[in-house]
């Protein structure tokens, strides 16, 4: 009895250590009156899943890096929250006639964080150094390709003249931050200065570094009271760096944090739920998409894929028999939405998207009539073949995904029923670029791509010349007017012009099917509305440098 | 042979091992597969090929594996240089060292409660054995050790932000970092308590079922049958016979532990975003960062052989049978 009795005692203690604990702990909101004020303005904390690997641009890589440069340093122009580029450093440019040169005029009253005036020679030294030094430059080195000069004719205007014309010069320009000259004068080489942690760095942005404590995860940004489109409201913005999203969920819940940068998809809901914090779900640049063995016959070494899947018909029966409203109801939870073209609808505000292309509706027995025209007889087994070609594919997938494996299941079952096998098997991502780009070894595949804010990029990615090792196309697609039209559309100033040289691109990419983009992406983030307001909900982001200059604590 | 003939062989033999690790050091990460260029520049996809090949040409890894980067690499080991991480433009050295500090605090921490509260709990257990107290004991050490590191993680966390209103994450608050030390001892203390909590209960378990079947077993000897026949206390024989005894496995378990103690305590340090050595090894492995894993590699190592050494030493003044033959 006395032994029944202790057993019991111990596992309670062990039972109220363990589960009492998770099950749904009651929700403690801390109420809005505990929010930090270091001074009126408050202090704004974001949790973030990583932090920047260096302050220094020439070496920066990640994301975070192009958050808080956007953040400390201005370049000439900058993109706003509706897509359109806006000056930062500039108040005004003009391109000369033959859009060889471009002039840029200062706005008054530039001083960078030491107070010292900022002089259109120092904003030119930086374009300056990239071009001289692209080794050492290594992260900024892509921007200024085709800069023949750049120079400051007087002290407010800086001038670039290029080898021909660029038309995305103002996206090129938003990443050439305006860096202090005697920071970065010294070095020799370009190891010295890529090793330059740059951890006070001088810029001229809304905010200037405090502290960036990297064995602590710590970033603190204070307001820059000088700054020239007037100080943020806020007095100070720490990035608190996070390894785990749960644990991340759990701070904004307490209030550890106010603002998420990220939250999962799997969590929407819950942070939805929560008392006082408002979920926001905004439009990416990203989409998913199943790629289609597009590589031609020549290629060296020759493709793997079945030879019908050049049969547009078998393409057309392909994504007819995709229900995107399903799989971003099933697998993504709604937070998506139906895709088409490559150029997603966010960029340049929706002004890149071809918006008039017919995507045919999902009909099973619609694609059973394509493939029946087309000549493919069902099998006894209920694989349909053609001149002894059966229908029966891989489809592979990037492991790293957890919605993939689901989205290939929906996939399997829809081509089942059109007599086409499809065999789903997950494969790590750098296996995944080693069998396809400029291999070609696979059937189909389901991966996904993040845009930039100007199309030319994921346009780049249909390019015959991107199927090189190291390149960045892996369907193969091969077609030399698109390549043409990528040219063209590279030297068309003239944005409407370009708008309808990208539109064209999008509709040959879209009929030859050497994609079936899937969906786009939204990216979700939440903050806590009990303490701060005036975010911007724009694609850039709530924690934008625009948005962060409008936030206002909650008094 | 003597203590010291003793201790010399096996010093000689920790020298042995310490030299195929850094030839393994230098092998393993280089027969992964994928470009470390491309892995440090992720998808920042604007960097020319020229570039990506100056970069390449800068780490040396545009020379062949064998001879060159391999003589290049030992050498620089020779020299007590580490290297820069790639990815991180640091000093490998410097990086290994602020992020041992981190780890030290919180292991170390979890490793000496763990290894005090299940020596004295387990030595009870086998002490009062197949009484209530024992089948708790045991009950607990089992659930313990089985328990998923990441879900008690989560489940503390949780449960600790919201009724206890301990933080959430990291070493320090913001609002400290960068103070001097000795002002910011609670807040760092505060920071520890959750994950060496965890660390404690999951490691507790195992020491307790240890050193509670090494007491079992050192009680059923004859000395302690002739210890209590001349008249000992319970107390007596069970510190001066049993413990002693009883702590040859014990200290070989610790030794094991303390010894990958130092790659930190992966799930442990991801769940409470704790900047330690596990985080930095999982981030360089994925970034394919050579400099940073080999240093760190080599540190887990060099922990792991001395860790070994010194329980080698401690055999032998527990037990005078080690040094006799």
């Amino acid at each position: 009895m006395k032994l029944r009795y202790t057993v019991l005692v111990w596992m309670t203690v062990f039972a109220l250590i363990l589960s009492a604990c998770g099950g749904g702990a009651p929700a403690t909101d801390v109420p809005a009156t505990d929010a930090p004020a270091a001074g009126e303005g408050g202090v704004l904390k974001i949790g973030w899943l990583g932090e920047p690997d260096t302050l220094n641009p020439a070496y920066a890589f990640l994301s975070e890096a192009y958050t808080i440069f956007d953040l400390i340093y201005s370049p000439l122009v900058t993109e706003d929250a509706s897509g359109n580029y806006v000056g930062a450093l500039a108040e005004e440019w003009s391109a000369s006639e033959d859009s060889l040169t471009w002039t840029f005029t200062l706005k008054d009253g530039l001083k960078w964080h030491n107070g010292e005036d900022v002089a259109a020679e120092q904003v030119a030294w930086t374009i300056n150094a990239v071009m001289v030094d692209p080794d050492g430059w290594a992260a900024l080195s892509g921007y200024v390709g085709g800069f023949s000069e750049v120079t400051a004719p007087d002290e407010k205007t800086v001038q670039i003249v290029t080898e021909y014309p660029i038309a995305n010069m103002e996206y090129r320009l938003s990443f050439l931050y305006a860096v202090y000259p005697p920071d970065f004068e010294s070095f020799t080489t370009p190891e010295d200065l890529q090793n330059f942690p740059n951890d006070q760095p001088i810029g001229t942005g809304m905010f200037k570094v405090n502290n960036f404590d990297k064995d602590a995860g710590v970033l603190i940004l204070d307001a820059n009271k000088d700054f020239v489109n007037g100080a943020p409201f806020i007095d100070q913005v720490i990035y608190q760096k996070f390894d785990s999203a749960d644990a991340m969920i759990q701070a904004l819940k307490v209030g550890d944090i106010e603002v998420l940068s990220d939250v999962p998809a799997s969590a929407f809901e819950t942070v939805k739920g929560f008392n006082g914090v408002t979920a926001v779900s905004i439009d990416g640049r990203s989409f998913d998409e199943l790629i289609i063995n597009s590589v031609s016959e020549d290629n060296d070494p020759a493709p793997t894929g079945n030879p019908a899947l050049k049969d547009p018909a078998v393409r057309l029966a392909l994504e007819t028999a995709i229900n995107r409203q399903d799989v971003i109801d099933i697998v993504l939870q709604g937070l998506g939405s139906p895709g088409d073209t490559i150029v997603p609808p966010t960029l340049g505000g929706g002004f890149w998207h071809n918006p008039n292309l017919s995507v045919p509706e999902f009909n099973i027995e619609q694609a059973n009539q394509i493939l029946d025209v087309a000549g493919y007889v069902m099998g006894a087994d209920g694989v349909r073949e053609k001149d002894g070609m059966r229908l029966e594919f891989r489809l592979q997938f990037d492991a790293d995904s957890s919605n993939y494996p689901r989205i290939a299941d929906l996939l399997a079952d829809w081509y089942n029923q059109i007599g086409v096998k499809a065999t789903p098997e997950a494969v790590n991502a750098d296996a995944l670029i080693a069998s396809t780009t400029a291999v070609g070894d696979y059937d189909l595949v389901i991966w996904g791509w993040g845009s930039d804010p100007d199309p030319d990029f994921i346009l780049s990615i249909m390019l015959t010349d991107q199927f090189v090792p190291g390149g960045w196309s892996d369907s193969g697609y091969h077609n030399p007017e698109y390549d043409q039209l990528y040219l063209d559309q590279q030297a068309a100033v003239n944005k409407d012009e370009r708008q309808k040289i990208i539109h064209e691109m999008q509709e040959m990419v879209y009929n030859d099917r050497p994609y079936i983009v899937l969906y786009y992406g939204k990216f979700l983030q939440a903050y806590r509305s009990d303490r701060f307001t005036g975010f911007i909900e724009s694609s850039l982001g709530i924690d934008d440098d625009a948005s962060l200059g409008q936030v206002k604590s909650v008094q | 042979m003597s203590r010291r003939d003793y201790l010399f062989s096996k010093f000689g033999i920790s020298i042995l091992t310490l030299l195929f690790v850094l030839v393994l050091d230098f092998v393993l990460f280089r027969v992964l597969p994928g470009d470390p260029v491309r892995a440090v520049i992720g998808r920042n996809i604007r960097i020319s090929a020229e570039v990506q090949e100056s970069l390449r040409a800068q780490f040396g890894l545009d020379k062949p594996i064998f001879p060159d980067q391999f003589i290049d690499t030992m050498g620089q080991w020779a020299r007590g240089n580490l290297g820069v991480s790639w990815s991180l433009r640091r000093p490998v050295g410097e990086i290994l060292i602020s992020k041992l500090w981190n780890t030290l605090l919180l292991i170390g921490l979890g490793q000496i409660l763990s290894i005090v509260l299940g020596v004295i709990l387990g030595l009870l257990a086998g002490w009062k054995r197949k009484t209530p107290f024992d089948v708790g004991a045991l009950t607990f050490s089992l659930i313990a050790w089985a328990t998923p590191t990441f879900w008690l993680g989560i489940i503390l966390l949780v449960a600790g932000s919201a009724w206890f209103g301990l933080p959430t994450g990291g070493i320090v608050s913001p609002e400290n970092v960068g103070k001097p030390l000795y002002t910011i001892i609670p807040d760092v203390a505060r920071h520890l308590v959750l994950p060496t909590l965890t660390f404690t209960i999951l490691y507790l378990g195992e020491y307790m079922l240890i050193m509670r079947s090494a007491i079992l077993e050192v009680l059923s000897e004859d000395y302690i049958l002739t210890a209590r026949a001349k008249g000992m206390s319970h107390f007596q024989v069970l510190v001066k016979h049993g413990l002693r005894n009883a702590m040859l496995p014990m200290i070989t378990i610790i030794a094991l532990n303390l010894g990958f103690t130092v790659s930190g305590a992966i799930y442990i340090e991801t769940v409470f975003s704790y900047d330690g050595l596990g985080n930095l090894v999982q981030t360089a492995l994925v970034k394919q960062d050579y400099p940073l894993l080999q240093g760190a590699f080599l540190l887990l190592a060099v922990s792991v052989i001395v860790a070994n050494m010194l329980a080698d030493f401690l055999y032998t003044y527990l037990d005078p049978r080690v040094k006799a033959n």
